[in-house]
C-alpha cells in the first residue's frame, strides 16, 4: 500500500532530524495522437511514477528522489533528502500546512479511459482532413490526455490523494506562398474528460483554423514604437501571466528579485484593472485540487480596483512573509522541486463591449493569439509574442498584422490601461519557471487597452 | 549498463511476436545545487531510469515509455505499444528501424569521473568559490547541476549500441541590490565539470552592474547587432538549426527548402556538425543507434546537408532524445531531429576587435530570450541589455528595446565572425554580427 510506505518514509526522515518533511508518489498516464498531413505522427502511451521526499531542516529543504516503488529505495532516498538537507542553516522557519485528510477523485463527465483509443486517433483525423484547403502545406492535429494520480504524506499528519485528469484538443495549419510561411491554431483544452472533445465541432476547427492559416500569407509586417493596443484575451492573459503573475510569486519576493517587492497597498494600474490566481477554476487547464505540498487550491486576488493587494505563496515563502498558504506550490512531477507557481492567471472584467473599444481607437493594434512570452520579475519588463493582429485607424480594422512582439513597463503599461471589455476567456498552457519545470496553467482576461512597444521583424 | 543489458534483451524478447521493435533503455543520476539570494537553498539527488519501447506490426506502429519502477513495467510497456499499434492506422511510408552499422568517429571528453563521483560537498564547493567572487552588492540566483546518463539502444535488426556521457548546465543570474537593478545571466554546458568558478563570478558581476545601469532606448534606428555566443546559440539554432532540420524538410517547410548546392547566408559562414568533441550530445551513435559522423552543413554560404532521422529516411546520425540542459526524463521524450553540435567556423577577430570595426550598432548581453520563429524566421526581442556601439566604441547601455529582424535574412548580412568559441547548447559559436537590424524604443 503506497501510503504506508510512504508513511515510513515519512518517519524515517522525521527521525534523522527532518523538522518537517512530506513524501509524495505520483503516477501519470499520458495518451498523445499526432497526425501531419493524414498521417498519424505521434502515437504514444507513457506510464511514468515516482516517489519524491523532502526535508526541511533549519530553513533548506533536501530532496531525494526515484523512480522505484520498492521500499528500500523509498528509504534510500528519504536518507537522502534528509542528508542534502543538512548545511550552513538558512534560518529558523517554522512552516505551518493545514492538516488535510481527503480522498478525492477528477470530476469529469465522460472518463477518457471510458473511450476507444480508435476514438480519439479518428478525431485527430478528422480535425486533420477538416483543414485540407488550397495553400495549406501542412495540417496538423492533436490530441492529448494526462491522468495523474497523487499521494501526499507529510509530518503533521495530513494524508491526501486525489486525481487529475486533463485533455487537450488541437489543429494548427501551416499555410504557404511561394517562400512565405504561416501558421495558425487553435484548440481546447482543461481540467476535463473526453467531453471536451465530445462536445466539439471538429469539422469547424479545423477548417477555421486552415482559412486563418491561409488569410495570415496576406498579412503585413506591423508598424513600430509605442503604440495603443488591444489586447485580446489571450494576450491579456500571457500580459497578466508574464508582466505581473511571475512578480508575484512570493518566492521571487523573498529572494528580493521582485519589482513587486513591498507593493502591498500601492497603486499598479488604473481602478479598472483587477487580477487573479485561481487554482479552483472549475475546467480550467491550471486548476488542481492541492498544490504539490497538499495545500487546497485558493482564490488570491492579485490587484484589486488597481492597487496591488499580494502574492502567491507556498509553505516557505507563506512562512517568511507571514501569509497563509495559498496552493501555489507546484512541481513539474515528482522529480522536480517545488516552486511558488502560478494556476490560472487573469484579469478581471470591464464594462465595454469589444466594438466600442475599437471605434473609439484613433490610430492602434488589435491583438490576435499569443505566442509565447518570458517574465522579467527583476526589471519589471516583460515580453509577449503575438501570432498576429489587426491596425485600426480610426476607428475601423484594416490591414491584418504578422507576427509581433509587445513589451513595455509592467506597472507604466497598467497604468494607460483605459478600456477593459465585459468577457473573461482562458486558455490553456504550460509555464515554465525561466527555461525549465514545466506546469500546467490557464491564463486570460477580457479585451484590454493600454500604451505599449509594439514591433515585428519582417 | 549489465541490468540496463537485461532489461532490454527482455523488451526485445517479449517483442519477438512484432515485424519490428526497437528498445531505449537509459539511467541517469543529477545532483543539483540551487542558488537563491547568493546562498545555497537546496541540493538534491535525483535518480531516474526508465524504458523506450517503439514497434511495428503489420504496417502499424505503436511506442510506449514507462519508468521502470517495479517487476512487471517491461512486460506491460511492450504489451501498451502494441496496444496502442492495434487501433494505429496503417502506416505505408514506415522505413523500418536502423540497420546495425559500425562506428564511425571516435570522442573525447564526453564522460568525466569528477561528475560520477560527485558528493554535495563538492557541489558546495564549486558554488561556494561562484559566490566568493561576485562582488558585495551582487545577488546570484541559479543552479548548477551535474548528470550521468548511461544508454542503451537495441533492435530487431541487431543494432547495439551503448551510451555513456556526462552533462554539466548551470544558469546563474546576477542582479545588484539597486532600486532598479535589472539582471545579468550566465549559462554553462559541457560533459566537464570544469568551471571557471571564479571568472564566472567577475562576469556575473560585471553583467549584474551593467544591467543596472541601462537606461530605456528611445526612438528608432537601423544598426548592426552584435551578439556575444551566449545570445547567438539559440538565435543559430531556431533558425538555420531548423532550416536544417531534415523533417521540416520532409513536410516541405524548410526555409532551406531544395537548396543544396546554392548559396544560402554570407560567404563567410561555415556551419559543421561535429559529435566528435566534448559536446552535450556529443555520442558515436546517435539515440536510434545510428553512426554519428562530421559533417559539413554550410561551407562558405553554400548548403551542403541536412540533418536527418530514420523517420525521414537516409539518417544522418541525428535521432535524438537527450538535450544540452536536462538528462530526467529521456525516455519519455520522442525521437526528434537536432544537431548533435553545429560549430560555426571561427573567425579571425576577438569580440573587442569586432566592437573597434562597428560604426553603428548594439552588443546584446541579454535578450529576454534569444529566439527567432523556426517557421518564418522572424523575430521581435526585448533587449533587457545591450551596448551601444558607435565609431567602434561604446557609448552607452540600454534596456527596454525591442530588435526586429529576419534571422535568416541575417545569415546573408554577417558583417564578423569572431574567434571567441563557446559551447552554447547544441552549438558551438564565437561572437558575429549582422548588419540591417531595427531597434525600436520607447
Amino acid at each position: 500500500m503506497m501510503q504506508d510506505l510512504l508513511l515510513k518514509a515519512v518517519r524515517k526522515m522525521d527521525f534523522l532530524g527532518a523538522q518537517f518533511c512530506d513524501a509524495k508518489s505520483q503516477i501519470v498516464r499520458t495518451i498523445g495522437v499526432q497526425s501531419i498531413n493524414g498521417d498519424i505522427r505521434q502515437l504514444l502511451q507513457r506510464n511514468t511514477g515516482g516517489v519524491c521526499l523532502r526535508a526541511w531542516i533549519d530553513g533548506r529543504w533536501g530532496y531525494g528522489t526515484v523512480t522505484s516503488f520498492s521500499e528500500s529505495e523509498i528509504m534510500t532516498a528519504a536518507e537522502a533528502a534528509v542528508r542534502n538537507a543538512i548545511g550552513s542553516p538558512k534560518g529558523k522557519l517554522r512552516l505551518e500546512p493545514e492538516i488535510v485528510v481527503k480522498s478525492l477523485r477528477a470530476d469529469v463527465k465522460v472518463h477518457p479511459d471510458d473511450i476507444d483509443l480508435e476514438e480519439k486517433i479518428a478525431a485527430v483525423l478528422d480535425v486533420d482532413k477538416a483543414q485540407e484547403t488550397d495553400k495549406v502545406l501542412n495540417r496538423v492535429g492533436s490530441y492529448a490526455e494526462e491522468i495523474k494520480d497523487n499521494v501526499i504524506i507529510n509530518s503533521v499528519g495530513s494524508k491526501i490523494d486525489w486525481q487529475e485528469i486533463r485533455t487537450r484538443f488541437g489543429a494548427m495549419s501551416i499555410s504557404s506562398d511561394g517562400p512565405r510561411f504561416e501558421r495558425y491554431y487553435d484548440g481546447p483544452s482543461g481540467t476535463a474528460g473526453y467531453e471536451l472533445i465530445k462536445n466539439l465541432d471538429i469539422e469547424c476547427l479545423g477548417r477555421e483554423v486552415a482559412e486563418e492559416s491561409v488569410k495570415t500569407l496576406k498579412a503585413v509586417r506591423p508598424p513600430s514604437g509605442k503604440l495603443t493596443v488591444i489586447s485580446d484575451p489571450m494576450m491579456s492573459g500571457l500580459l497578466a501571466h508574464e508582466a505581473m503573475g511571475h512578480p508575484s510569486e512570493a518566492d521571487e519576493v523573498t529572494k528580493k528579485r521582485s519589482f513587486l517587492t513591498g507593493y502591498i497597498g500601492v497603486n499598479v494600474g488604473t481602478d479598472i484593472v483587477n487580477m487573479f490566481d485561481n487554482g479552483a477554476v472549475k475546467g480550467a487547464h491550471g486548476s488542481c485540487p492541492f498544490d504539490d505540498e497538499g495545500t487546497p487550491a485558493s482564490n488570491t486576488q492579485i490587484i484589486k480596483d488597481g492597487v496591488y493587494k499580494g502574492y502567491m505563496h507556498s509553505l516557505e515563502t507563506a512562512a517568511a512573509l507571514g501569509f497563509r498558504p495559498t496552493g501555489n506550490g507546484r512541481a513539474e512531477n515528482f522529480g522536480k522541486r517545488v516552486w511558488v507557481r502560478m494556476t490560472n492567471t487573469y484579469f478581471g472584467p470591464g464594462d465595454r463591449t469589444i466594438e466600442d473599444m475599437i471605434s473609439d481607437t484613433k490610430y492602434g493594434i488589435l491583438c490576435d493569439k499569443m505566442y509565447n512570452g518570458m517574465e522579467d520579475p527583476v526589471g519589471g519588463g516583460f515580453e509577449a509574442k503575438c501570432l498576429r493582429g489587426y491596425l485600426i485607424e480610426n476607428g475601423k480594422i484594416t490591414d491584418l498584422l504578422q507576427s509581433f512582439t509587445l513589451t513595455g513597463r509592467a506597472l507604466e503599461v497598467l497604468k494607460t490601461t483605459d478600456a477593459i471589455s465585459r468577457e473573461v476567456i482562458l486558455d490553456g498552457g504550460m509555464c515554465g519557471k525561466g527555461i525549465e519545470d514545466w506546469v500546467n496553467v490557464s491564463s486570460g482576461g477580457p479585451y484590454m487597452r493600454s500604451q505599449m512597444i509594439i514591433g515585428g521583424g519582417e | 549498463m549489465m541490468y540496463m543489458n537485461s532489461i532490454a534483451d527482455e523488451a526485445l524478447k517479449f517483442g519477438n511476436r512484432f515485424d519490428d521493435s526497437e528498445v531505449y533503455v537509459v539511467k541517469t543520476v543529477s545532483n543539483t545545487v540551487y542558488i537563491d539570494s547568493t546562498k545555497i537553498s537546496n541540493i538534491e539527488t535525483k535518480i531516474d531510469s526508465g524504458l523506450s519501447f517503439r514497434m511495428a506490426k503489420d504496417h502499424k506502429l505503436g511506442k510506449a515509455s514507462v519508468t521502470l519502477n517495479g517487476k512487471s513495467t517491461v512486460k506491460e510497456c511492450v504489451d501498451m505499444a502494441e496496444r496502442i499499434a492495434s487501433f494505429s492506422p496503417s502506416n505505408s511510408g514506415f522505413k523500418g528501424y536502423v540497420m546495425p552499422a559500425k562506428a564511425k568517429i571516435k570522442t573525447s571528453g564526453i564522460w568525466d569521473k569528477k561528475v560520477e563521483n560527485i558528493t554535495p560537498g563538492q557541489m558546495t564547493e564549486i558554488v561556494g568559490t561562484i559566490i566568493d567572487n561576485v562582488a558585495t552588492d551582487v545577488v546570484l540566483g541559479g543552479l548548477l547541476r551535474v548528470s550521468t546518463v548511461e544508454a542503451l539502444v537495441e533492435n530487431s535488426n541487431g543494432v547495439h549500441s551503448e551510451h555513456s556521457s556526462t552533462l554539466v548546465y548551470g544558469y546563474l543570474t546576477s542582479m545588484t541590490k539597486r532600486e532598479h537593478p535589472g539582471e545579468g545571466q550566465e549559462i554553462i554546458y559541457g560533459t566537464q565539470l570544469e568551471i571557471d568558478a571564479e571568472g564566472l563570478g567577475r562576469a556575473l558581476s560585471q553583467k549584474a552592474i551593467a544591467a543596472a545601469e541601462a537606461k530605456p532606448f528611445k526612438g528608432s534606428k537601423k544598426l548592426t547587432m552584435v551578439l556575444p555566443p551566449g545570445e547567438l546559440g539559440d538565435m543559430l539554432m531556431s533558425s538555420a538549426g531548423s532550416a536544417l532540420n531534415g523533417e521540416n524538410v520532409f513536410y516541405g517547410r524548410s526555409l532551406w527548402q531544395n537548396k543544396i548546392g546554392e548559396k544560402v547566408t554570407s560567404d563567410s559562414l561555415s556551419l559543421t556538425d561535429d559529435p566528435t568533441v566534448a559536446a552535450p550530445l556529443a555520442s558515436v551513435f546517435d539515440d536510434e543507434g545510428t553512426p554519428t559522423e562530421k559533417r559539413k552543413l554550410v561551407e562558405n554560404g553554400v548548403l551542403r546537408s541536412y540533418i536527418r532521422d530514420s523517420f525521414v529516411g537516409e539518417s544522418t546520425g541525428n535521432g535524438m532524445r537527450r538535450s544540452s540542459v536536462d538528462a530526467q526524463g529521456l525516455y519519455e521524450r520522442s525521437i526528434t531531429i537536432k544537431p548533435i553540435n553545429m560549430v560555426v567556423t571561427p573567425g579571425r577577430m576577438t569580440q573587442d576587435e569586432i566592437i573597434d570595426q562597428t560604426e553603428n550598432g548594439i552588443i546584446v548581453d541579454k535578450f529576454a530570450w534569444p529566439e527567432a520563429d523556426p517557421l518564418t524566421g522572424r523575430f521581435g526581442l526585448e533587449v533587457r541589455c545591450g551596448h551601444v556601439i558607435e565609431k567602434g566604441k561604446i557609448v552607452g547601455t540600454i534596456n527596454n528595446a525591442l530588435m526586429m529582424g529576419n534571422m535568416i535574412d541575417a545569415l546573408n548580412n554577417i558583417e564578423f565572425i569572431g574567434k571567441d568559441t563557446k559551447i552554447v547548447g547544441l552549438t558551438t559559436v564565437p561572437t558575429m554580427s549582422f548588419s540591417g537590424i531595427d531597434l525600436v524604443g520607447n
